[in-house]
């Protein structure tokens, strides 16, 4: 380089900091796009304040966590990590144990997202064409939900008892004289229905809403066109719902995979591991064995199995909306 | 003995402390004129302001000060929080106390010790799920017995039945002490004495024995007395001759344990030392021993012909159910006995547990409490006033007689008082003193039960409930039980 192009150069960096116009006025242009570059929108800058305490609050644990998988931690004096590798993620793999608790939560997640969805669906549609005392009914149907879970599993306990439980009274007529929560054969079932009790209410206010959204023209073309009540629900209500039903199902889903508090208060796990399912197991593992690096590992493949669960109703949900533009 | 009464310590305040001070220094400077002023022996003591007459420190040196204790959901804990203003009364401080299931206490004990804060000054150290673990992160309470600035232990530190301070307060090392005790329950036999008068003519006949329960009797003999009741329960109008805490859970272990040690079996080789003082390193688990499976296949057998809520019954669960009268006899917890003889009065007995081929075994499930050592040590000194007071002689005395419930006392000097041997037998206004018999009897040496205190006890309990729930739902055989316990269990202590 000259030195008259360095005298030029440090010119036109004096009068244009930024870089300023040059040859065409290319370089300002570019200036200005690195510019814009690095510094925010205004949307993301008011989005700022809650962007970060989100991230603070949600990557810091989350890279804690990640880094807690591959540590042996101990907690007194304060906690501290110890690196072992990848020793909790081999031990999780080889563990029948924790492929035990899969297994059984795998069941609880089909049978109570499934029961749940049937139920709620059919419940919505009875309590949608009821036209008195719509309200009412609605009202009632939707109590269970406002229990907490807690609570609900105390009132399992204490309905199914053999010695006090209404319901070990009513089943005792029918011929069923074990004890519900006491044997492996009934144990999950019961849990599953305490759950079921709880949540169909969910579902059912959730498919109400998309039901009262059905365009009532259309059902009335299809009652021209000659299709009965059966053909008309199958052929035109269903699809019509069939996106706020993913919505209701992704919610419902994804509670399902982190369901702790029922089976914790009514049979804690037993017996004989029947409703051990994985949240239970991680809880134990963390918080009675405190092996928190395990724990950690656990969480982490369930954290996994909730972000595929979700990106595949998601990814459903998109197909029906592409489907229907 | 000491007395807890502040008055005993000449009432000192720290007004009069301050004011000693300023006699004693003026008489320095001017001896001659104020001499006699300085006799009057009060002196201040300690970095925390102690006040000390004639060698009696301060109840109230810490006025002001809050204490946070967290304790299981017990009666003695009950009748504590409900008597705190006795203790704030005393030494002017208050003492927030916070009660919960024994879990979630474990949990927010290692959780305050893995932050190292300390939320709770005192805790309630569950000696085999916290005391074990976490005892690193408890104070030496020498340090606070030897203070001259605090008050020393009432009655002294042997006035607590000895196996029970061993048991609570230390671990591995016996010149530490990690914990003062607490509480004491232990499982005892627990029956309706209505029932088995109204029977005992028909039973002795038809089982071929007395069958009122005594030294003799075996767990054999209970098992055929159940059989019986259950046989009979037209005549009795109560389902089930006996039903057990066999839920999976803490509690299934604890009862099994009773039968295990009594056929001769036992966790480790040396369960006493290891029960005792604890261990870190148990050696090889013994479940696979023969009497350890004769144990299983008697439990099994027993568990056949109990309430069939039994399973899903921890302690509470089968209290509830004997209370309900569901079954004739349970082993439980002695401390129960307050709610039994509210709800059956004169007609609920007391007695240990019946023997095995070996012995009789009646676990051990104390409590000690202890102070946090991430506490500030102001913090530390207050907490030591708070163990005096809740352990004292005065205080069990004062549960004793709790609306709320009440435990049993932990110092010998207490059951020796009049007013507690006179309340002993029916009828008495402590009720829980009616099942301390039968419990003093299961404190013998030859009858008690200590678990292991091990840092993997919470594992090891975990396996051994577990592999005892797939047995009693007929997953495994007693044998496989016991196997595949010992299996997991040597690789938890890594025998």
């Amino acid at each position: 380089m000259h030195s008259d192009d360095v005298v030029t150069s440090a010119t036109r960096n004096r009068k244009y900091p930024l870089g300023g116009p040059s040859k065409g006025g290319t370089s300002s242009l570019s200036t200005r796009r690195k510019k814009s570059r690095w510094i925010p929108s205004f949307e993301l800058r008011m989005m700022l304040p809650a962007i970060v305490p989100l991230a603070v609050l949600s990557l810091i644990p989350f890279g804690y966590l990640i880094w807690m998988s591959v540590s042996k931690v101990t907690l007194i004096g304060g906690v501290s990590l110890t690196g072992v590798g990848g020793d909790n993620w081999s031990k999780m793999f080889s563990d029948p144990a924790v492929w035990a608790s899969w297994k059984i939560s795998a069941f609880y997640f089909v049978a109570t997202v499934g029961i749940e969805m049937l139920l709620g669906v059919g419940i919505a549609i009875l309590v949608h064409e009821r036209l008195f005392g719509r309200n009412i009914l609605v009202s009632i149907l939707l109590m269970p939900m406002f229990v907490a879970p807690v609570i609900v599993g105390l009132l399992g306990r204490f309905l199914t008892d053999s010695s006090f439980g209404l319901y070990s009274w009513l089943l005792r007529f029918v011929g069923i004289d074990n004890n519900v929560l006491g044997s492996p054969r009934t144990a999950l079932a019961a849990v599953v229905a305490i759950d079921v009790w709880e949540w169909t209410p969910l579902i059912m206010l959730i498919t109400l809403a998309g039901l009262s959204a059905v365009p009532q023209p259309l059902i009335e073309a299809a009652s021209l066109d000659g299709a009965g009540y059966f053909k008309r629900l199958w052929y035109v209500v269903i699809p019509s719902i069939s996106g706020v039903l993913l919505v209701a199902l992704l919610i419902r889903a994804m509670d399902a995979i982190r369901f702790f508090d029922i089976i914790w208060i009514t049979t804690n796990g037993g017996p004989a591991d029947t409703t051990k399912i994985i949240p239970l197991r991680l809880y134990e593992i963390a918080f009675r064995f405190f092996d928190l690096g395990y724990a950690a590992a656990i969480g982490l493949t369930m954290l996994l199995f909730s972000i595929i669960v979700a990106n595949l109703f998601v990814a459903l949900l998109e197909k029906k909306k592409g489907a229907a533009q | 003995m000491v007395n807890l009464d502040g008055s005993q310590f000449g009432g000192i305040t720290r007004r009069d402390a301050l004011r000693g001070t300023l006699l004693a220094t003026s008489a320095l400077v001017l001896p001659g004129l104020l001499a006699s002023c300085s006799s009057s022996g009060t002196k201040t003591g300690g970095t925390s302001g102690a006040t000390v007459s004639g060698g009696a420190p301060d109840w109230k040196q810490f006025q002001g000060t809050t204490l946070n204790f967290i304790s299981e959901n017990t009666a003695p804990s009950a009748a504590i929080a409900a008597d705190s203003a006795a203790f704030t009364q005393k030494t002017g401080m208050t003492v927030k106390i916070q009660q919960m299931e024994l879990a979630a206490l474990v949990q927010k004990v290692a959780l305050d010790f893995g932050s190292g804060g300390a939320s709770y000054d005192v805790i309630y150290a569950d000696p085999y799920q916290v005391l074990a673990p976490y005892y690193k992160g408890l104070v030496d309470l020498n340090v606070f017995a030897k203070d001259k600035s605090l008050p020393p232990i009432p009655g002294g530190i042997e006035d607590f039945i000895p196996s029970q301070l061993l048991t609570t307060g230390r671990f591995l090392d016996e010149t530490k002490l990690y914990a003062l005790p607490y509480d004491c329950p232990t499982m005892i036999w627990i029956y309706r004495k209505d029932v088995f008068a109204k029977f005992k003519g028909q039973m002795s006949q038809a089982l071929g024995f007395d069958p009122t329960p005594s030294d003799n009797t075996t767990w054999e003999q209970y098992y055929q007395i159940a059989k019986w009741f259950n046989d009979n329960k037209a005549k009795t109008g109560i389902p089930y001759g006996t039903g057990h805490q066999a839920k999976q859970h803490d509690s299934l272990m604890c009862d099994f344990s009773n039968i295990l040690t009594s056929y001769g079996g036992g966790y480790f080789a040396d369960d006493t030392k290891v029960g005792g003082i604890g261990s870190t390193t148990p050696g090889k688990c013994m479940l696979d021993s023969p009497e350890a499976i004769q144990a299983a296949e008697f439990y099994n057998k027993l568990l056949s012909i109990a309430n069939p809520g039994s399973t899903t019954w921890d302690w509470n669960g089968a209290d509830a159910g004997f209370q309900a009268a569901q079954m004739v006899m349970v082993p439980n917890w002695h401390e129960y006995a307050s709610g039994d003889v509210a709800k059956f009065g004169e007609n609920v007995g007391f007695f240990r547990l019946p023997k095995g081929p070996k012995r009789s075994a009646s676990i051990f499930g104390g409590t000690g409490v202890s102070i946090n050592a991430n506490a500030s040590e102001k913090q530390q000194k207050a907490a030591w006033l708070f163990l005096l007071w809740a352990t004292s002689a005065e205080t069990q005395v004062a549960d004793l007689k709790s609306k709320v419930g009440g435990g049993t006392p932990t110092r010998t000097s207490v059951y020796e008082m009049p007013e507690v041997v006179q309340n002993s037998k029916w009828p008495s206004t402590m009720p829980n003193l009616l099942a301390t018999g039968a419990a003093r009897e299961a404190w013998k040496p030859e009858n008690a039960y200590l678990r292991p205190k091990i840092p993997q006890w919470n594992q090891v309990d975990t396996v051994v409930f577990t592999e005892l729930s797939k047995m009693l739902a007929g997953q495994q055989s007693p044998s496989t039980a016991m196997k595949s316990a010992k299996q997991q269990i040597d690789k938890i202590v890594g025998a």
